[in-house]
């Protein structure tokens, strides 16, 4: 069985309707040949008669004819068309007999007009239908016999045949095409279904629309609803992974007031594991934050587009607050109108992490610009030493770096870097002309015009 | 110098109480929003460190109660939350300072200081040049009426040269008095801080002297 809908309906259709036209042939040229037999059959009868009425018997006993039936094909021998009387003492017959009789009956006392198919002169096949008659209420019977060949019957029969066969192709190739237009039809809302459901699967907040046929419509709403099952279900992950992550670092301060405690009463070594425990779990809490934070977004990518310039002003009002950040002076160069096809709030985690990162390293000047080519572009620049370009793919690698005590240089474009990357953005460092490190934060065009 | 923390786990808010009384606090402790609400109306603090996952009043509520009552003593908020998304809250809701648990006591320490040597600098009173309203004990400005959001350095900037009295400054001098004379003087940065205070305050407001350098306008320039 194929796999395709429309091939299975096509296939299907085509043999049905194939089968219906064959089983109509046969049909057709059956009904075709005995209707023309029974016209024969009623030819020879109505014949028949006529001979019966100019019919007598010679006193020796030999059938009479007063006349001959006329039709023309009786005179010339070997026509087809034959007659032939015959009594007990002899036998009269057309002249297209010639030399020849037709055969004996086997019924010879049959009053009813019988015919039966028979071998008959000239190698013929024929049709012959006779009877015996009785033309003087005390006289002798008399079989009267009329034939005529088959062959013509059979040539008409399969021209007939070979024109119907050519007829029922034509009609085959019609059904047919009829029945793809109708596959056609009726698969076009699934195919529309398809595209809808390709929409959803890259942007999980769109939903099928509601205009579909009514056979679709159960379809489209179950995805529908498993959509927004699926949405929910994300979210549900994602806020017990942030909770549980975030419920782990309560308990991790009042451990290091533990360690505090360790540490003044002496124990100097206890405090120092107790530390370093802390540190690495609270490493990697963060790493997996950022992690689960990349995986939720590559798994419902958002099709938001936000825009650019107040997230950003508020972040640097972050910053500006922090011990590094109240030093700097940032130039925002974004333009009012520019919007990011990212979520706002994982925006807000990637242009934090790169703007702390540059204001951690920057001397006095941290640049954001931002721009619309391709799917719009954020740049953040600093002027303090910047990356060497071995150090870069260090800078970006994930996993390896976010699971590492502190949070170094790494750690920040890390996090930033798997989160673009969720976003479909790619990074890029370079060297700013500020004199530090510039980084490029790319989202392709595709994506804004397709979720447009 | 009195500091109030405000935190719902006990052995944190103990470990922080006594972290502070050793770097010379007089440490009150709430452990629920409203108690904290109420003491932060009531007493004068010099500095408070706020957790914002809390009983009955969120953290976050309790601030902005804070801010918009005039309660302007200078907020750390030390929470559990560390994404961008709570800083920026956090920080718009009148926060000075920002710290993810679990956080290393000393640097904790070390940023409560810094905002309470910054506030305690800050004379009250204000300062006025043409439209511009400097107020000095909020490190917060108003143009015409309306607020203007200053980093430190931005402020800093300004009341400079708000205190110049129409004298001409160069950048050179700027970027002495902001980055110190030990500091090469970089006239790129005091060009981008200009350009940045005049998209946030307004063209007009900051003049330049060709030649001489920076000045505060006054009325009508």
């Amino acid at each position: 069985m194929p796999r395709s809908l429309r091939v299975r309906l096509l296939l299907s259709a085509a043999i049905a309707i194939f089968l219906a036209l064959a089983a109509a042939w046969v049909a057709m040229t059956l009904l075709f040949e005995r209707h023309v037999e029974r016209r024969i059959e009623a030819d020879l009868i109505r014949e028949g008669l006529q001979l019966a009425a100019a019919l007598s018997i010679a006193p020796d006993g030999t059938p009479a004819l007063e006349q001959e039936p006329g039709d023309a094909r009786f005179f010339e021998p070997a026509s087809g068309l034959y007659w032939q009387v015959t009594t007990g003492k002899g036998a009269q017959s057309s002249r297209s007999l010639w030399d020849q009789h037709l055969p004996a009956p086997v019924n010879a006392s049959s009053l009813e007009w019988r015919n039966r198919i028979v071998d008959g002169p000239f190698d013929q096949q024929i049709l012959l239908v006779e009877r015996i008659i009785r033309p003087e209420r005390s006289g002798a019977d008399v079989l009267i016999q009329l034939a005529h060949e088959q062959k013509s019957l059979h040539d008409a029969r399969q021209e007939f045949g070979n024109e119907l066969a050519m007829f029922l192709a034509m009609l085959w190739l019609i059904l047919a095409a009829a029945s793809w237009v109708q596959v056609e039809l009726g698969l076009r809302p699934l195919r529309h279904v398809r595209n809808e459901v390709e929409t959803l699967k890259r942007n999980p907040r769109e939903r099928i629309t509601a205009a579909h046929v009514a056979e679709i419509e159960p379809l489209t709403l179950a995805i529908n609803e498993l959509a927004d099952a699926r949405e929910k279900d994300l979210s549900r992950a994602r806020r017990r992974a942030a909770d549980l992550a975030h419920g782990l670092k309560t308990p991790l301060a009042a451990l290091s007031a533990q360690s505090r405690r360790a540490r003044e009463a002496g124990a100097t070594e206890a405090a120092d594991g107790l530390d370093q425990a802390i540190a690495a779990a609270r490493a990697a809490i963060e790493g997996e934050l950022a992690r689960s934070r990349a995986a939720a977004i590559r798994a419902a990518p958002s099709g938001d587009l936000t825009p650019a310039l107040p997230l950003i002003e508020s972040l640097v009002g972050v910053v500006e607050k922090t011990e590094f950040g109240s030093k700097l002076v940032f130039e925002v160069n974004i333009p009012d109108e520019l919007r990011l096809p990212v979520a706002s709030e994982d925006l807000l985690e990637i242009a934090g992490a790169l703007i702390e990162n540059a204001a951690r390293y920057a001397h006095r000047r941290v640049r954001i610009t931002g721009e619309s080519a391709g799917g719009g572009v954020l740049l953040v620049e600093d002027d303090g030493p910047g990356i060497g370009p071995e150090k870069i793919t260090e800078a970006l690698m994930r996993g390896g770096r976010l699971d590492e005590a502190g949070s170094g240089h790494g750690l920040g474009l890390a996090i930033a870097n798997d989160l673009v990357e969720a976003t479909r953005g790619a990074i890029m460092l370079t060297r700013s002309d500020l004199g530090g490190l510039k980084v490029t934060v790319a989202w392709p065009a595709s994506d804004v015009s397709a979720l447009r | 110098m009195r500091a109030l923390v405000i935190e719902d786990e006990a052995a944190v808010a103990q470990d922080l109480a006594q972290a502070l009384s050793s770097a010379g606090f007089v440490v009150d402790i709430a452990a629920e929003g409203e108690d904290a609400w109420y003491k932060g109306s009531v007493e004068d603090y010099d500095v408070a460190v706020l957790d914002l996952g809390l009983p009955r009043i969120d953290g976050l509520s309790v601030l902005k109660r804070w801010r918009s009552a005039q309660r302007t003593f200078p907020v750390l908020i030390l929470s559990a939350r560390n994404d961008w998304t709570e800083k920026v809250a956090g920080i718009e809701a009148g926060a000075d300072d920002y710290l993810g648990k679990p956080f290393e006591m000393g640097e904790l320490i070390a940023r409560i200081r810094g905002l309470v040597r910054r506030a305690a600098g800050r004379a009250s009173s204000t300062i006025e040049v043409g439209q511009l309203v400097l107020d000095t004990h909020r490190m917060s400005a108003t143009y015409a009426g309306r607020p203007i959001r200053l980093s430190q350095l931005e402020f800093r900037f300004l009341d400079y040269l708000a205190h110049q009295s129409g004298r001409a400054v160069s950048a050179g001098e700027l970027a002495e008095h902001l980055y110190g004379a030990d500091e090469p003087g970089d006239s790129n940065a005091i060009e981008a801080l200009v350009v940045r205070l005049r998209r946030k305050i307004g063209p007009q407001v900051i003049e330049t002297r060709r030649g001489f350098g920076y000045l505060l306008a006054g009325d009508g320039g």
